[in-house]
Parts: structure tokens; sequence; C-alpha cells
């Protein structure tokens, strides 16, 4: 087991180092260059000399990548432009709420999304089915931001129930707070993510509802439910496991706008603002931290595939 | 006489659905008592598996089924939900056709095979795991214990349907039905297990049903046998009378056109046009259209033919006296072929090795081959046909494709007409593509979807530019009427066509370039057995006409005897025999020739013959066993023969090339056949 | 279903394909009509795709501002009220049509031209270009489609064309592996291998064969990417990035009228419901064209060596 961790480790860093050679190279495909970036663009000589002095920007490419890199694994990400704090520090607020965000709403999204993909695909055909094919086309369709306008719409300006802006508040802090303040956006995106689940989902179930082996549990006598337990939820739920996965994963970084309309203070708004102010380490390191995170988190549905398919030999 | 265990009365089966109304099965009668097997026999559209699902209860709800199913004095037909599940396992049990998909792929095996009997109640759990292996053992599986806990795809595929036949058995049910049991297995291994479900079936005195569209097999397991065509019954009868006296016509077209290993070869005798689906029925007798006698009797066409009983003998048929009985199998001698085998070989294979290796670890670093072909030499002449025999995994179709060029050589030569073309470059090939061409097996896929049928015949001749030189359009009418069809069609879409006129088309562009070799590839093992003859025909007639040479690739030994005029054994990636037809088939001198041969089923109930059943499965072609390939299933091997693989070489007085130790005709070691049986 | 060719000259057999192409375009057209769902969306896209282009003869006007009359709720003058320098809101979500309709259109080419090829290459080949290339693509997938619009956006500015490019490119990986999908199982059809075995060359093999047998999963792609796209355009614009005013645009109409909620409630309605509804359509439409298309495929009854 060990060895196939190993393994498939291995096979992500050369994808890892392409992504931080991209990253890393994304300073030079701005106008100005590194220097540009750090002085602004009326930047007299003598400044241009110094800063090009105090970052080692006079080195050759390959030896500042290389130097970047090797601060990167110690976890120096450097400094941000505008704050001058670490980067690494600037993410560590950020990663938590982040993380928190996106848990609360992939469970709301399986609570969800699961009960309607089995309701159906057992009731495959009726009017049922047809209405909750809709719902779950709706929930995907809609953009997530209609969605959280509304509700705050709904909570916050017309109710007053909810805050309007979400704050970052530690489950184990205050689960009350964390919850009123996580809510909204939680439910927006799991409501979006509701909707792929449920449709992932269906499809799957009919397809293991139309297989062979069926056809033969029920030529044995098989109960209908048991066959639908023992049989056919067990083999859906089979590559259900890598689409909760990759929703889990995009949800670091990935849930920006979902954020912005919050205020949430998340990875994604982070970016945005990095993206806007052009604070390039910022957003290298925050660019690195979201690419490892997705990658950890395909490997951990990875290896959680090797205990739960006996069809994979890791040998 | 006891009841029987199952009475089928008046049974009609309609599917409903968007597409309109399909009747499936229209009106069938049948019953089957404890101890016997009845053999269903049927093509494609005849409504044979429909009927066995009906026996089961297991239509789609989209099925509307009246008449009257009584099974173990229980009703079917209208049955609840509730009732007809309390039936299964104890009083039927079914044996579907591909093993692969009708096992659970993420649930052990030994837990599938009880499952229905502790579902039942029949089983208390701390019973049910020894049970499981106990089944395991009647079914002859080595190891049932280890094998219990083990997943589908840890087993090989003979060994599956073992799984479910123990599965199906489980509860003793009273009636078993198979359903083409044995058709995705190999040769040899059908013959394992065929046995197996013969024996199982004797011991625990089930009723059985047997659904095949291979006579041959019915032939040798069934009792009694009923022929459906068109979603009925056309003639019951006992296995003997319905092989030795049919008394309707399309029993008796199908025997006179299905190739027969004993037979002496010359034309087939194949039923004209394709079997109807049930949409598409014909009026009055739904086989009139295809009928020697009734084709065109007004009577025929007006009136769809009652089912009358004669002693124990059924025949639904307007004309049933006018039936002649195939007697002697005296087929048509074929018309002499003008010089075969003259001049200088068209085609010298020497030596030829096709390895693929398996990459795998971080580094992709080898660590098995596959010897695919493993040291193949052949030879063909101009007008020349050679059958390649072999069961899956033997590598013919590898080396067919490598002749071609179509995969990478790893050793050997290939000369073709003089000219060595293994690895050649893209001019060398193109040149010798000209004059080689392909026929493909599954006439579904060989057909561009987006062309016009005309189009996909003409493109070799558009990719080499030689269309107006050829002779253009008028060049492809020809073609297309070479092969039996009208050039009119030429516009119209492949999916348009049924299976046998797709093989045609699929014929005539192999021979637009006019080349002198085909390399067909079991160009007819998807067609049902009335359209093969069709083809078989056709194929020769070409050769005659047109003097081509053939590499024939099968797997079906009565087919090949048929096209062929020398024959070559493959046995995982070598030959093992290479004979002229004559010989090989009567005086067969390698053990697994021998084996293949015997194992062949053949509609001649009055020969059931002992036969050779061989241990074991085919070997996975990454690990072969040292020595001689074939050595662990041999019944002949002795210690040489797991240390040093034999040479191809002629036997002493006799025009076969062998590659066995112990070669030699098999009375002489009759005592020793008949191992693991 | 084709129709009768008359005679065999090229020309007529071009003139033939095409209709005969035409005549399964109408077939499967109707095969979609059948679906309701699928006939609301197809009519609805038409309609928004009309009304954006003829919106200026019909009158809408986008850009005066009328300061008296600053966000108003719907009236009669103003159908949806009016924004917060007094536009037509109305005016201004029939011309944001135009903008996510036209970045649609460009950023699916671009990415179906771009991801295509690139697929069909590394299908084809397999060995180091598909290897190399597939990791290019898990790489795009590895980071969320908006974050990749936006890194692109800051190195490209702001403009139609940016936006069209950024959002395109984040396209370019469905495509490559839709094609490389088809490519990997098509490749070994019997149909392939033979025009191989008669000698045709790789770019034939791919482009003349593989390729024209794969336009049903390609063209289902493009008609659900262009959901994304739009989503992705008003995203950006949302956040601030998207295409510069004046153009208007739904986004930037969401990215206002949020921060005027209290003031006008109403203000984001109409932009929203609008971008919903045309993501919607498309994403309706993509789907009925899968099941349609995929059912298409396996049109003739199939006949194995098995039961009938």
């Amino acid at each position: 087991m060990i060895g196939y961790v190993a393994r498939r480790l291995m096979q992500l860093l050369p994808v890892l180092l392409t992504a931080s050679a991209l990253i890393f190279g994304m300073m030079y495909a701005v106008p100005g260059g590194p220097v540009g970036v750090l002085v602004g663009e009326n930047a007299t000589p003598e400044q241009i000399e110094k800063v090009t002095k105090e970052f080692g920007l006079d080195r050759p490419v390959l030896v500042q990548y290389a130097d970047w890199l090797g601060r990167a694994m110690t976890g120096d990400l450097g400094h941000s432009l505008h704050s001058r704090e670490p980067v690494a520090k600037l993410i560590g607020e950020r990663l938590p709420a982040t993380i928190q965000l996106a848990l609360t709403a992939t469970v709301i999204g399986l609570l969800l999304g699961v009960p309607l993909a089995v309701a159906s695909a057992l009731t495959q055909g009726s009017w049922f089915d047809r209405g909750l094919s809709g719902w779950s086309a709706l929930a995907l369709g809609v953009p997530t931001f209609w969605v959280g306008i509304l509700l705050i719409l709904l909570f916050a300006v017309q109710l007053r129930l909810l805050p309007a802006a979400s704050g970052y508040v530690p489950f184990w802090d205050s689960p009350w707070q964390m919850l009123r303040n996580t809510i909204l956006p939680a439910s927006t995106l799991g409501l979006y993510v509701s909707g792929i689940f449920a449709r992932f989902l269906r499809g799957s179930l009919i397809a293991e509802l139309n297989a062979d082996y069926v056809r033969t549990a029920r030529s044995k006598g098989l109960v209908e439910s048991a066959i639908v337990v023992r049989h056919v939820m067990r083999n859906a739920l089979l590559p259900f496991v890598t689409i909760v996965g990759i929703m889990l994963a995009g949800f670091i970084g990935g849930a920006v706008v979902t954020e912005a309309v919050f205020t949430y203070p998340g990875m994604g708004r982070l970016v945005i603002q990095a993206i806007g102010s052009r604070d390039y380490p910022l957003i290298q390191g925050c660019i690195l931290v979201i690419l490892v995170g997705y990658m950890l988190i395909n490997l951990a549905v990875d290896v959680l595939y090797v205990y739960i398919d006996p069809r994979i030999d890791y040998g | 006489m006891p009841d029987p265990v199952l009475t089928i009365r008046s049974l009609s089966v309609t599917f409903v659905g968007p597409g309109g109304i399909v009747p499936a099965v229209r009106g069938v009668d049948l019953e089957v008592h404890e101890n016997e097997v009845v053999g269903i026999v049927g093509e494609s559209g005849s409504g044979k598996s429909v009927t066995a699902l009906a026996v089961a209860g297991l239509l789609p709800p989209s099925a509307r089924v009246t008449g009257s199913i009584v099974l173990a004095g229980r009703e079917v037909v209208g049955a609840p939900r509730e009732a007809l599940r309390l039936m299964r396992g104890q009083d039927i049990g079914v044996i579907f056709q591909d093993p692969t998909t009708t096992l659970n792929p993420l649930m052990p095996v030994g837990s599938q095979v009880v499952e229905g009997e502790l579902a039942h109640g029949r089983l208390r759990v701390d019973e049910a795991w020894p049970r499981a292996v106990e089944l395991l053992r009647e079914v002859e599986i080595a190891d049932p214990a280890g094998r219990a806990a083990q997943y589908p795809h840890q087993f090989s595929g003979g060994m599956r349907q073992r799984a479910v036949i123990a599965m199906a058995m489980a509860g003793r049910p009273k009636l078993i039905v198979a359903d083409e049991p044995t058709t995705a297995l190999d040769v040899t291994v059908q013959a394992q297990v065929l046995a197996l479900l013969a024996r199982r079936q004797a011991a625990t005195g089930a009723a059985a049903i047997l659904i095949s569209h291979d006579l041959g097999l019915v032939a040798e397991v069934a009792h009694r046998v009923a022929v459906m065509y068109g979603g009925r019954i056309v003639e019951t009868g006992s296995a003997h009378d319905i092989f030795k006296r049919p008394r309707h016509p399309y029993t008796a077209a199908l025997l006179k056109s299905a190739p027969r290993i004993e037979a002496a070869e010359g034309r087939l005798d194949p039923i004209p046009g394709q079997p109807p689906t049930p949409t598409d029925l014909p009026a009055g007798c739904s086989f009139h259209p295809r009928c020697a006698i009734g084709a065109h009797r007004p009577r025929c066409r007006a009136e769809e033919p009652p089912f009358r009983s004669v002693a124990a003998h059924g025949v639904a048929c307007h004309f049933a006296e006018e039936v002649a009985a195939p007697a002697t199998i005296d087929a048509p001698a074929a018309a002499r072929r003008p010089s075969v085998g003259q001049g200088e070989a068209l085609l010298e294979v020497e030596g030829l090795k096709i390895h693929f290796p398996i990459k795998a670890g971080l580094l992709r670093r080898v660590i098995r081959t596959v010897r695919a072909v493993d040291g193949v030499s052949l030879r063909i002449a101009p007008g020349e046909t050679l059958g390649l025999v072999g069961e899956s995994g033997c590598g013919k179709t590898t080396t067919g494709r490598a002749i071609m060029g179509l995969i990478p050589v790893t050793g050997g030569s290939i000369r073709f007409r003089g000219r060595a073309i293994e690895n050649a470059g893209r001019d060398v090939l193109r040149e010798a593509r000209r004059e080689m061409q392909y026929v493909f097996q599954d006439p579904y896929s060989s057909l561009n979807p987006m062309l016009a049928v005309g189009d996909a015949v003409a493109e070799p001749l558009r990719i080499h530019g030689c269309y107006d030189e050829m002779g253009g359009a008028r060049w492809i009418a020809r073609l297309f009427e070479m092969v039996g069809l009208s050039p009119s069609v030429a516009h119209r879409q492949p999916r348009e066509f049924s299976g046998g006129q797709k093989q045609r088309i699929g014929i005539a562009r192999a021979l637009a370039l006019k080349p002198r070799l085909l390399i067909l590839d079991e160009p007819v093992a998807s067609l049902d057995v009335s359209i093969q003859a069709q083809i078989v025909n056709l194929l020769q007639d070409l050769q005659r006409e047109l003097g081509l040479a053939y590499l024939f690739i099968a797997h079906d030994l009565s087919v090949v005897k048929h096209m062929s005029d020398r024959v070559a054994v493959m046995y995982l990636g070598r030959i093992v025999e290479q004979s002229d037809k004559a010989t090989l088939y009567a005086s067969p001198l390698h053990p697994y020739t021998q084996a293949l041969l015997s194992a062949v089923p053949a509609p001649d109930p009055s020969g059931r013959r002992r036969r050779i059943v061989l241990a074991g499965e085919i070997p996975n072609p990454a690990s072969p066993p040292s020595g001689c390939h074939f050595h662990p299933r041999c019944f002949r091997a002795g210690p040489r023969c797991a240390v040093e693989p034999p040479t191809f070489e002629p036997q002493p007085g006799s025009p076969t090339l062998r590659a066995c130790h112990f070669a030699g005709p098999l009375e002489a070691t009759r005592g020793a056949a008949g191992a693991a049986s | 279903m084709p129709l009768r060719r008359p005679a065999r000259s090229d020309a007529w057999r071009c003139g033939g394909r095409l209709l005969s192409a035409l005549g399964s375009a109408a077939e499967i057209g109707k095969r979609i009509v059948v679906r309701k769902t699928a006939a609301l969306s197809l009519a609805y896209l038409v309609a928004v795709a009309l009304a954006a282009a003829f919106a200026t003869t019909v009158g809408f006007d986008p850009l005066s501002q009328n300061l008296a009359r600053m966000l108003e709720g719907p009236s009669r003058d103003y159908l949806f009220g009016t924004d917060e320098l007094g536009r037509d809101i109305l005016a201004r979500v029939v011309y944001g049509a135009r903008t996510s309709l036209i970045t649609a259109a460009g950023a699916v080419t671009l990415a179906a031209s771009v991801g295509v090829p690139m697929g069909l290459v590394a299908g084809f080949f397999g060995g180091w270009r598909d290897a190399v290339l597939m990791r290019i693509v898990d790489l795009k997938l590895a980071l969320p489609s908006i974050l990749l619009a936006l890194a692109l956006i800051a190195v490209l500015g702001r403009s139609q064309v940016a936006a069209l490019t950024a959002v395109g490119l984040t396209g370019v990986p469905t495509f490559a592996r839709v094609a490389r999908a088809q490519v990997l199982s098509l490749r070994r059809r019997d149909f392939v291998t033979a025009v191989e075995a008669f000698g045709a060359s790789s770019p034939y093999l791919m482009f003349r064969t593989i390729l024209p047998n794969s336009w049903s999963p390609i063209l289902t792609q493009m008609v659900v990417l262009s959901s994304v796209a739009i989503l992705l355009e008003a995203s950006l614009a949302f956040l601030g990035v998207g295409i510069p005013p004046p153009t208007p645009s739904w986004g930037e109409m969401l990215r206002t009228g949020k921060e005027y909620l209290y003031e006008s409630p109403t203000y984001a309605i109409l932009p929203g419901l609008m971008l919903t509804l045309t993501i919607l359509s498309f994403d309706t439409l993509g789907r009925a064209l899968s099941a349609v298309l995929e059912g298409r495929e396996d049109a003739p009854v199939r006949r194995g060596a098995g039961p009938a």
C-alpha cells in the first residue's frame, strides 16, 4: 500500500513541476516582467537596480525558479506585495474557512442529491422522475451568484434572519454562529452540487439496474429491495466516490463567485483580491496551494478505491 | 407417466413500446418432464429466448403475456410478483449466456452462489459458506474453498460459467433453463461445460430446457427438440427423429445448410433470404418466402399452418409429407477448381514471431511478454485456401493482421510474391496491399457508418488513386453484382442492410483492387446459420471465378472443412499440426487436433461419440507452460513434454506436419483418451 | 431517409451527400422537438438570438441615461425599472444577450478548434504525445475554470476578445477529452482498420475516417459548453473583470444589482432570470441532443451468435 501511494505521488510529481514552472513563469508573461511588477511602471533606474539586486532578479531564470521552488517546499511562499505579510500566513488564515465551507457544501449536496437520485432511478420514466430530473437540471443551471443574491434578498433583506455578509466562525468556536454564517453560502454551493450528484448518481444507478447481474439476482428470487441495496447501490456508489472527490476538490478556490457574493473570507476571494491588485507572489502561492490540494484529494480518492473496489490490484 | 414439470399452452408474448407492437412469441405449446432435456433451436428473431424468459417470469414490464405456463403445478402467467419470486431458485433455475456479466463483479463468488438460498430462508447463515464451497465442488472447480472467496474477475470464462451453473442449481430446482450457456466459450471449454451440465442434470433428475442456435449442441445433449421460427414452434420430436427425419421444410433446410464435419465437402445448400424480424413477419406461413416447397404455393402464402401431432412428432406445415429426408449427406460435388496450388507461392511466412511487451511500474519496465505468435510458418499458393484454426488466444487473428501489415512483427519473415513485407515501409506496403486484402468478422462494425455503401466499396480505389483506371462507377456496379447485390443499393447507408448483406459489401470492398489473396478473419462467425451457408458458397464461387487465394481464419472446424484445401491448427501461438484437409480431418495426429475435432458438436444423434474432454483451460499467453505449450492439458503427455518444445516437422509416411513428441492416430491411444471427463 | 441520387459524377456525389446530411439533420431535429423541454429551449434561444440581433431596429436603447429616474422599480415607461444611471434595464438586458451569445459562440469555436485536434492526436498516436497532451489537460482540469480565466484576464486585460479567449481556453480540456475518447473507441473498430488495411495515411484516418464519425459527441459538447461559457463570462463580469463598460452584460448588471440590493430589490431579478434561462436552455438542448444522437447510432437490430 505504501508502495502504491508512493508510486502515485511519483506520478503527480511531473504535473506539479510543470504547474509550478508555469506559475513561476507567469511573472514573466506580464509586461515589464517581475521587475515591473515589483516597482511599477514609472520606476527610476536606481529603483530598478535596487529591486533587481534585492530580489536576485539578475540571476539566471532557472536558478531563480529552483530557488523559489526550494523555498516553496519548505513553506516559504514569499511575501505579499501589498501587505508585506508572508503569503503562507495569509493563505493559512483563509484556508480553514474554505475547507469548512467546502465540507459543509458537500454534505448539503449529498443530503439533497443522493435521495433524489435514488428515488429518481427507482421510478424511472414516471412523472416523479421527470420532475426530479428537471429539478436537478435547475439546480445545476442556475448561476450560483444569482441564487446567492436571491437567498440574501430573502433571508437577509426581507426576513432579516441571517447576515448578508458571512464571516468565518470555526465550528468548534461556536456551532450556532458557524451555522448562521455558513448556511447561506453553503446552501448556494450545496444546491449546485446536489444537481451534479443527483444527475450522475441517477445515471449510474440506472445503468446498474439494467445490468445482467441484476437480472441474475432476480432469477434467484431475491426481493427487489435487497437487490437494490446489496447489488445496485454498492456498484453504483463506486464511481460516485470520484465525483464527490472532484467536487470537493473544486471548492478549494473554485467557489470564488459564491464567496464574492457573500464576502466570505475564503481562498477564492483571496485570489481575486490578489489578481485585482496584481500581487503576483500571492497569486502564485494561492494557485500552488489550490493545485496541491486538488491533487491530494484525488490521491485520497484513489487510495480509498483500493479499499473498496476488489478489482484493483495495487501490487 | 407422471405429470410434466413444465406445461406451456398457447403462449404468446407481445412487446408494446414506442416503436409499435412486436409479437415475439405467437402461440407456443411445450411440455418438459422430469429427467428430460428439451432443446429449443432457432435463429435470431425466432422467439426462443423470450420463451425462456417468460417461463422464468423475467420479462420486462413492456411484455404482454397470454396463454398458460404451468410450472410444478403453479400457473406463471399472470401470477403475482411475490408468487413468482418464491418460485425462483426452488422450482426454476436459470443459466444465462454471458458469464462475465451474469455475476456481480463486486461480490465474492461464493456469496453469490448461495445468495438465493439464503434469501429464501432455505439456508441458515452459518450453513451458507460451507454450502457455497460444496456447490462449487459439485461443479468441479478446483480448490473450492479458496475460490469461493474470490471475485469473478479472478475466474476464467469456463470457471465462471460453472459457478453460474452452481448458482442456478443451488436450490435443486425442478426445472433448469439454459439460454445459450456455452456460446460465449471456446470449443474445448464448451465441451467441458456442456458435459458438466448434463451430469448435474442427471444427478438431480431435473427437467431442463436448453436453448441454442447450434444444432449440433442440441443434438448431443437433448432428448427432445423443438424448432422455432418466426415466434412459433414449427416442429417437435425426439432428437433422433428431428435430425434423421425432419418433417418441416425449415428444419430440413437448416440441416442441409449447416456445414457438417463428417460431411463430404462441396457446395452448401443455403436457405435464401434471411430470418424475419418479429415486426416484419410474412403473411401466412412465416417461412414460406424462403421455403423450397411453399414459396409459390398460394396456401402457404395465405394460411398459417396449424400444429399437428403425429405420434411423438409434431409439425406445423401444410405439406409436411413432401419434405425429403436429408438421407445420406451427399452434397452436390464441388466443381473442379482449375490448377490449385500450382506455381510459385503467393505468400510465404517463415518463423513469424509477434511479441507484445507488458509494461508496468513507474518506469514502464517490461515485466512480461505476451508471445501472441511464437514461430509460425505457412505457405499459400495462388488459388488455394489455407484454413487457420484455433481457439481464442491462439494467435490466428494476430497472424492474419501481421500479414496484412497492421501489426509490427517481432521476428521472422513474411514474403508476398517474393517481396519481404514484414515491418515494411509505406510504399512497399502500399504496393502489397493492392494485391492482398482483408475481410472482417463483424459486419456491423466493418463499414463506416457515415459512408454510403457504394462509397465504402470505392474507398480503397480512391485511396490508391486508381478509381477511374479500374473502371469507376461501372466497376463498382460490377462488384455489387459479383457479391449478389443489386447495384441500385449503392447509395444506401450501411444501417439499412442486414448482417449477411453487410458482409457481402465487405467482400465487395475487399475485391475492389482485384487482389490475389484475401485474408478472411472469421467472416461468417457473426451470422445466422442459414446465412453462413450463403456467404460460404459466395466465397467459393468467387474463388473459382477470380482465381483468388484465401487465408481463412476461423474457430469453426466445420466451416473450415468446407472452405479449405489445406488446414493448419494453432495453439497458443504455434502451429501444432498442418496438412491437407482430407488427411487432417480423417486422421489427425496431434492430441490437440484430435480433442478439437471430437469436441465439435454434430447434429447426428446416431453417433453420440465418445468425446475427448480436455482438462483445464487455455493458458494465458503471457505465461505459457514450459516445453510444449499443450502438455498440461494433453492426455498423451510424457515427462519429456514439459521440458522440450517439440519441433514442427513432417510425420513419417504422411503429408502432415506436426509438433508433438507423441504424435499418432487416436486408436492407438484409446485407453488414454477421456482424461478428466 | 437517404434521397435518390441521379448520376455519379463527383459534383453530384457532393450534392447528394449534402442533401442526405440535411435529411439526417431534419430527422434529428424532429426527434428533438418531440421532447417538449427541448423544443421550449430551442424556441427560447431562437427568440433571444433574434431579439439580440434586431435590438436596435426594435428601438431598445441601453445607453441613454435619465438621472432623474434612477433605480426605479418596474413602471409603465420602464418595464423592468432603471439602473443606477437611469438606463432602461430591459434594454440593457436585451443587449446583454448579444454579449453573452457572442462570447459563447466565440469561446466554443476556439475551444473546439484547439481541443479537438489535440485530442485526436493524443488518442491516435498514443505514446509520449498522449502522455504530454493529457498531462496538460489534467493540469488545466486541476485548476477551477474561473481561476484560470481570471489569471488569463490578468495577463490579457479586459476586452471582448480577452473574455472570449479566456473562456475559450478553459474549454479546451473538455474537447480534448471528448475527441480522445472518440478516437480510442473508434480506433480499433473494424471499419477504421479496414481503411488502414487499404493503405490510408494517418491524417486520412484521423480526419476523414474517425472525425466524421465523431461529430455527434462533439456537437453535443459544443452545445453543453455554450452554457458553461455563458456562465463563466457572467461570473467574470460579476467579479468585475468582464467586458468593460458601457457594454451591457448580465454579469455586470448582477454585480451592480447586488450593491443596490436594499435600494432596488428588483434590479438583479431580470438579468439573473435571463441568464438562468439561457444557461438552462443550452443545457437542456445539449442533453436532448445527446439522448437523441446516442440512440441513433444503435439503430439496427443487432444480432449476435446469441439468443433471439
